[in-house]
């Protein structure tokens, strides 16, 4: 694992203090989502409706790690996707960084999603084709970043996460542990104020998952983190745990 | 959104160029990284597909080409030729004859005495009469050639079998010893039950004004099935003797003039001798002769069409099997901020790539085809090229590869826009 510190990677122009300060990088409150609410044209009146979310209230701080704990179904993977503004719930406010994502279009979502948060999948996602480099690189490619500048910034997040050696590899060449480090740097390209990680450890051994953990945890100093998962060891390194059962917020600790 | 000002300033055009190039050189690098390494079994057979589709479209469209630029009778292996200029004729009747060029017997000699020409010859086609002692007349198209002991070729026949050189021309005063030989196609012998040695008579219309009674002419030679076998009833002839038979001695006409060396040297010989007539160089096949031509057109239209739809079908199937594959890379792309028209351009420029990558192998392999049919054609049914290859078919190959790609790739990016991206990265 890497010795350097990621939290040296956020950019320059960015580094203002009003940036620094613990306000709140995330807001949900009254936030209700049915899944089959929102079908398409075609599908009948009288559809049947899951609820995953109900009426969940939840503030992320700058500089927190915030833990989701609870049984399978129980909303976590939900809220994330809320946050990250990858679904519109079905009631409810969502605000990231005091922008309400429920009012936004699809286009401004997704830009808003590419600026201000960083993604990390259980099982990594990255692309098969690119390399570690490429992987870690591709947000900023949208971002219209001239290509000099990508590659500098991938191989310096690279660098920061251990990697520096891999940055050529493809992601088959690469272990479960590296990818998931690829992951976070590409997570990190974009310098978000926020990150969320859905079961980060679930595909790693302990040890390595430790690793991953730690660096989330530097992330986490200067970023608001959300952090999805199952397991004891991942939700230690939260400063608060909020458990979801049936889609309510149950307990928070 | 609350912190869209504290960006640093910049010029909107300069980024949306940059994150475009940023766009397709991803795509670039994925799409050479997949032919290559990851996935090289689905993007090799498409690029097959479509390569498989336009080498036939070359190939066809080259058998046009050489359909269009003449048949049988015009079949040489002259490195240049020149005939007389269509739009210079005034003639309005179709198929009665064609204009000829004029002084032909002695500007020839003179070209041949130019550096760089080996030899150069007119050639006349009469019609005629021939018949064998013993059988019925048949019509034969003689044609008129001054040969010169060199193995050459001039409308599908052998010319070496023929006594080198025109005595009967006698430097225009037509009145030199006649050699009196033919050389006979197969199919010209098979009709007149012919073979080597054999006494033939000849009959056409200016034989009469030639006076003296019917001529009489020995077969020298049969050309074999794979020199001669074209099928046409033809014969070769030394040209001074036909100009006299025919009477087009009054004149020196022919309707080409064919000539053999340097191509350079060959044409500007040509073009001095002849200002104003048409100089064509061998393998300088000019593709408009397709629109003239009603068979070769057809030809090459139906494989256009044929192309396209076939071209256009292998590459939505194999492309939308590819972006149907491919779900998760898109999902991970909108994760990571990419919207619609990105992710479709990315698809879209994905299919753009491999058909033109299909279009380039298509080519190569389409003009070795034609290499083939040639061989294929020379060593058993006919002499010479039955199909040509021209440099403007590598812009029509890829032309229609594209097209064929804008006809298919709504497919892919139906599939691709239909992807759900929580299915996906919550698999």
């Amino acid at each position: 694992m890497s010795k350097q510190s990621v939290r040296g990677s956020r950019s320059s122009a960015r580094d203002r203090a009003d940036e620094r300060e613990s306000a709140t990088a995330v807001r949900l409150e009254g936030v209700t989502h049915e899944y089959g609410s929102t079908g398409g044209r075609f599908r009948s009146g009288d559809e049947r409706t899951v609820t995953a979310l109900r009426d969940v209230a939840l503030d992320v701080p700058t500089g927190s790690i915030v833990g989701l704990e609870g049984p399978s179904g129980s909303g976590k993977s939900t809220v994330l996707h809320a946050v990250a503004g990858l679904l519109v719930p079905t009631a409810g406010s969502v605000e990231l960084r005091g922008t309400d994502i429920a009012a936004l279009s699809d286009a401004e979502r997704t830009r808003l999603r590419r600026r201000h948060v960083g993604i990390v999948f259980q099982r990594f996602h990255l692309l098969p084709s690119l390399s570690a480099r490429a992987n870690v690189a591709l947000p900023l490619v949208q971002s219209g970043v001239p290509r000099a500048a990508r590659r500098d910034r991938a191989t310096t997040l690279l660098e920061a996460v251990g990697l520096g050696d891999r940055t050529t590899h493809l992601p088959s060449e690469l272990s479960g542990g590296e990818r998931q480090r690829v992951a976070i740097a590409r997570a990190l390209s974009t310098d978000p104020d926020v990150i969320v990680a859905d079961e980060p450890t679930g595909e790693l051994d302990t040890a390595t998952g430790q690793d991953v953990l730690e660096l989330l945890t530097d992330v986490g100093r200067e970023r608001a983190v959300l952090v999805a998962s199952h397991d004891e060891a991942t939700l230690a390194v939260a400063d608060r745990v909020v458990t979801l059962c049936d889609g309510r917020v149950d307990d928070v600790r | 959104m609350s912190d869209e000002a504290a960006d640093p300033p910049v010029d909107a055009e300069p980024r949306r160029r940059t994150r475009w190039r940023g766009v397709i050189g991803l795509t670039l690098s994925r799409w050479w990284r997949r032919a290559t390494r990851t996935t090289r079994g689905r993007i090799t057979s498409t690029v097959a597909a479509v390569a498989l589709t336009i080498a036939f479209l070359v190939v066809v469209t080259g058998v046009a080409l050489a359909l269009a630029d003449g048949g049988m009778a015009t079949a040489d292996d002259a490195d240049v030729r020149i005939t007389p200029e269509e739009s210079g004729t005034l003639s309005s009747v179709d198929g009665v004859e064609g204009p000829r060029l004029g002084a032909t017997n002695e500007r020839a000699a003179a070209i041949r005495s130019r550096d760089g020409v080996e030899h150069a010859s007119p050639v006349l086609v009469e019609t005629a009469r021939l018949e064998s002692t013993d059988g019925d007349p048949r019509t034969v198209r003689l044609i008129g050639f001054v040969p010169d002991g060199e193995s050459r070729t001039v409308a599908g026949l052998p010319t070496t079998a023929l006594e080198p050189g025109d005595p009967h021309y006698a430097n225009g005063s037509y009145d030199g010893p006649r050699n009196r030989e033919l050389v006979l196609s197969p199919t010209a012998a098979e009709r007149l039950d012919a073979t080597a040695g054999d006494e033939l008579s000849v009959s056409m219309g200016g034989a009469e004004r030639a006076g003296g009674g019917t001529p009489s002419v020995t077969v020298t030679a049969v050309a074999d099935g794979g020199a001669g076998g074209s099928g046409a009833p033809i014969a070769l002839v030394h040209l001074s003797e036909l100009q006299s038979f025919s009477g087009a001695e009054t004149g020196e006409l022919a309707d080409r003039l064919l000539l053999w060396g340097e191509a350079d040297a060959a044409r500007s010989a040509a073009t001095d001798a002849y200002p104003a007539a048409a100089v064509e160089v061998a393998g300088g096949t000019d593709p408009s002769t397709l629109f003239e031509d009603g068979l070769a057109f057809a030809t090459s239209v139906i494989a256009l069409l044929v192309g396209v739809t076939v071209c256009a079908s292998f590459v939505a199937t194999t492309m939308g099997m590819t972006v149907d594959e491919d779900r998760r890379t898109l999902a991970v792309l909108e994760s990571v901020g990419f919207p619609t028209r990105s992710r479709l351009a990315v698809v879209a420029v994905s299919t753009g790539i491999t058909t033109v990558v299909g279009s380039i192998v298509g080519i190569g392999l389409g003009a070795a085809g034609i290499v083939a049919v040639n061989a294929v054609a020379g060593a058993t049914v006919a002499p010479g090229t039955v199909a040509h290859f021209h440099p403007v078919f590598v812009p029509y190959a890829i032309g229609v590869a594209l097209v064929a790609g804008l006809v298919a790739v709504p497919y892919p990016l139906a599939v691709a826009a239909r992807t759900a991206v929580l299915e996906e990265v919550a698999r």
